[in-house]
């Protein structure tokens, strides 16, 4: 077994309500090995997103650790947790979230034109990562001129344009039918594999997350490995 | 800082602002910002080239009636063996001309009619030297004051608003009063003189027209009972603009007992009036500016609204709050300084335009025949930095409420 990349230990999260707080999730602990695939399953509301969520530091728990090997996430401050986010993870929503008023090609650039990368160079990587995903003849097309399988292929490739140790996925192909839903998924597989990537995905299909090296239920507030 | 990040957040707000809004209303209003920047410029420009035109103008005139500098006693009691003195200080480096002459106050009356002067006894060829009243009778002659020795009814020249009010006309008698007259048993008696009017100048300056009168160095004397006295020396100077420097010059070579005046102390509140309405003009026309900015306050403040969602995105992606907060703050630059923009080249334009095809005005309500335009690179630079001053201001609430935006909450409920 590889050393873990991600290390999670006692993280608890609640939020205020109308009605008082809401325990979404305590004391989890777990381990995600360099180079794992591991799925994130369970019910509507368990608190899948929210954990997403903290371990790529788009929000602060309540308690426990985060550690991406030596980084201890939970306590970036917010320039630290930008920076976290440019060049260390790649994150893919349900939506695709691209940016309507700009091309395929540069959305994907995007977030190394953030860091200071260049165009020249942007567009370059932006354009072999859009290659990669099998959008290699839709370079200059805006975001609305896209089907949604190939908006979330974009949104793929600008999760990992700036090649990150670690690939989130809030259930990526949620917005998707079936078909469609499978050609992403198999996509990320095939990235995960030929590029080494550790990833951690949420998803509802259970087919998909099979595919998975392993399989985590959120449930009750507890994060427990699925059968 | 660097570069390549500025030109990203610079890439994003100039994109930003060229596409098609999904609310249209944001579009228009910041087409109006950029409008309402022109005009708010554009206005400025103009009416700051148009009060400079009047200033210049004022000024042009003002100074080819006046000496630049007036030396005088600190006591009044006149200067004497005033020729070896002009002479003396004729030489000093940047005198160019210098006049002697005698003032004082008298009546001067025609009939019935009369009014207050202000008596300048001249060496005709020496004042045209210093001040250009003499050049402005545009009624009758001054030539009559070039003759030497006694004329038993000697010339003077008036003023176009003085010879209105007391009804005179070029070939008139008129009869001055000075009160500098000869002691009596009776007590003091004023001393008086018929003189026969051989011009009447204009210059445009009712202090001027209304009450300064010429007459010959030799006839004031008489009148004022002062042989050989004169009461100023005139200056005029290489660099006006330092008149008050070479005042202070010809104050120490005339010696202890003297002091000088010049141009700029004489008309002080004439040139601040003139400052202070071209500040108010300024002010008044500034809030174009500040209304424009107000429409860019809205039109960012409902683009952030807009754009909630790909902020959280960019933010998601690793683009940091300051970075949001810049992209934002770079879209209303860019309407303010494309709205100055035009403002400067419509103004600018227009400025020119209206100098070289000579707008006209009533001479006689205005005294100058024409709208005077003399736009300055230096109102310019200002009325721009105001400009953009003003709109960066307008952006700080926006750009700062977009760089507070939490991706995890703004994404969560999509």
């Amino acid at each position: 077994m590889s050393k873990a990349l991600l290390d999670v230990r006692g993280l608890s999260k609640s939020y205020a309500t109308g009605r008082g707080r809401l325990e979404l999730f305590r004391e989890l602990s777990f381990e995600v090995a360099e180079g794992e695939m591991v799925a994130i399953v369970g019910e509507s509301g368990a608190g899948k997103s929210s954990l997403l969520h903290l371990l790529a530091a788009l929000d602060k728990p309540d308690a426990g650790e985060v550690y991406l090997d030596a980084i201890r996430v939970d306590q970036l401050s917010l320039r630290e947790q930008a920076e976290f986010r440019n060049r260390q993870i790649g994150y893919v929503w349900q939506f695709h979230y691209l940016l309507p008023e700009f091309t395929a090609e540069e959305n994907v650039a995007m977030p190394l034109l953030a860091r200071g990368t260049a165009r020249p160079e942007a567009i370059s990587a932006a354009r072999r990562w859009l290659s990669e995903v099998e959008l290699g003849d839709r370079f200059s097309h805006r975001t609305g001129e896209l089907s949604g399988g190939e908006q979330q292929r974009v949104s793929l490739a600008r999760a990992l344009v700036t090649q990150p140790r670690l690939l989130f996925a809030d259930e990526p192909t949620g917005d998707l039918d079936n078909r469609t839903g499978d050609v992403v998924f198999s996509l990320i597989q095939r990235l995960h594999k030929a590029h080494g990537l550790t990833s951690v995905l949420v998803t509802h299909n259970l087919e998909f997350a099979g595919r998975c090296d392993r399989i985590l239920r959120l449930r009750n507030g507890g994060l427990r490995p699925a059968n | 800082m660097d570069g390549e990040r500025v030109r990203f957040e610079l890439f994003i707000a100039a994109r930003y602002l060229r596409a098609k809004r999904r609310q249209a209303v944001i579009g228009i209003i910041t087409g109006i910002s950029v409008a309402g920047v022109a005009a708010g410029v554009m206005s400025l420009i103009i009416a700051l080239a148009i009060t400079n035109g009047m200033q210049r103008d004022l000024q042009d005139r003002l100074l080819s009636s006046t000496a630049h500098v007036d030396l005088m006693r600190i006591a009044s009691d006149g200067i004497s063996d005033w020729q070896t003195l002009l002479a003396r200080l004729k030489k000093l480096p940047h005198v160019t001309a210098a006049a002697p002459g005698l003032y004082g106050q008298v009546l001067v009356s025609r009939g019935a009619k009369s009014g207050g002067a202000l008596i300048k006894g001249v060496i005709p060829a020496d004042e045209r030297t210093v001040s250009g009243l003499l050049q402005q009778v545009n009624q009758g002659s001054a030539s009559a004051l070039e003759k030497q020795g006694p004329i038993a009814v000697p010339p003077i020249v008036i003023g176009k608003d003085l010879a209105e009010t007391i009804g005179a006309a070029v070939g008139d008698t008129v009869l001055v009063t000075s009160p500098q007259g000869g002691l009596t048993p009776i007590g003091i008696v004023p001393k008086y003189q018929r003189y026969s009017v051989v011009g009447i100048f204009h210059s445009g300056f009712y202090q001027y027209d209304s009450t300064y009168t010429f007459m010959r160095l030799a006839d004031a004397q008489r009148l004022f009972s002062e042989p050989d006295l004169i009461s100023v020396i005139s200056f005029k100077v290489d660099d006006l603009y330092k008149a008050n420097e070479i005042g202070r010059q010809i104050e120490a070579a005339a010696g202890p007992g003297f002091q000088t005046t010049n141009w700029m102390e004489q008309n002080r509140e004439l040139f601040r009036a003139l400052k202070l309405e071209q500040i108010v003009t300024f002010i008044v026309l500034g809030l174009i500016v500040c209304v424009a900015a107000l429409n860019i306050l809205i039109a960012l403040t409902m683009m952030v609204m807009e754009k909630t969602k790909d902020i959280a995105v960019l933010m998601s992606f690793g683009v940091r709050a300051d970075q949001v907060r810049r992209i934002f703050l770079f879209q209303g630059l860019l309407i303010s300084v494309l709205g100055t923009a035009i403002g400067l080249v419509l103004g600018y334009g227009l400025s020119v335009f209206g100098g070289h095809y000579r707008f006209p005005l009533d001479a006689s309500v205005y005294s100058i025949d024409h709208l005077p335009f003399a736009p300055s690179i230096t109102d310019g630079l200002l009325v721009s930095a105001v400009s953009l001053g003003v709109s960066l201001l307008a952006t700080l609430y926006p750009s700062t409420s977009a760089a507070r935006v939490l991706p995890a909450e703004a994404l969560r409920y999509e």
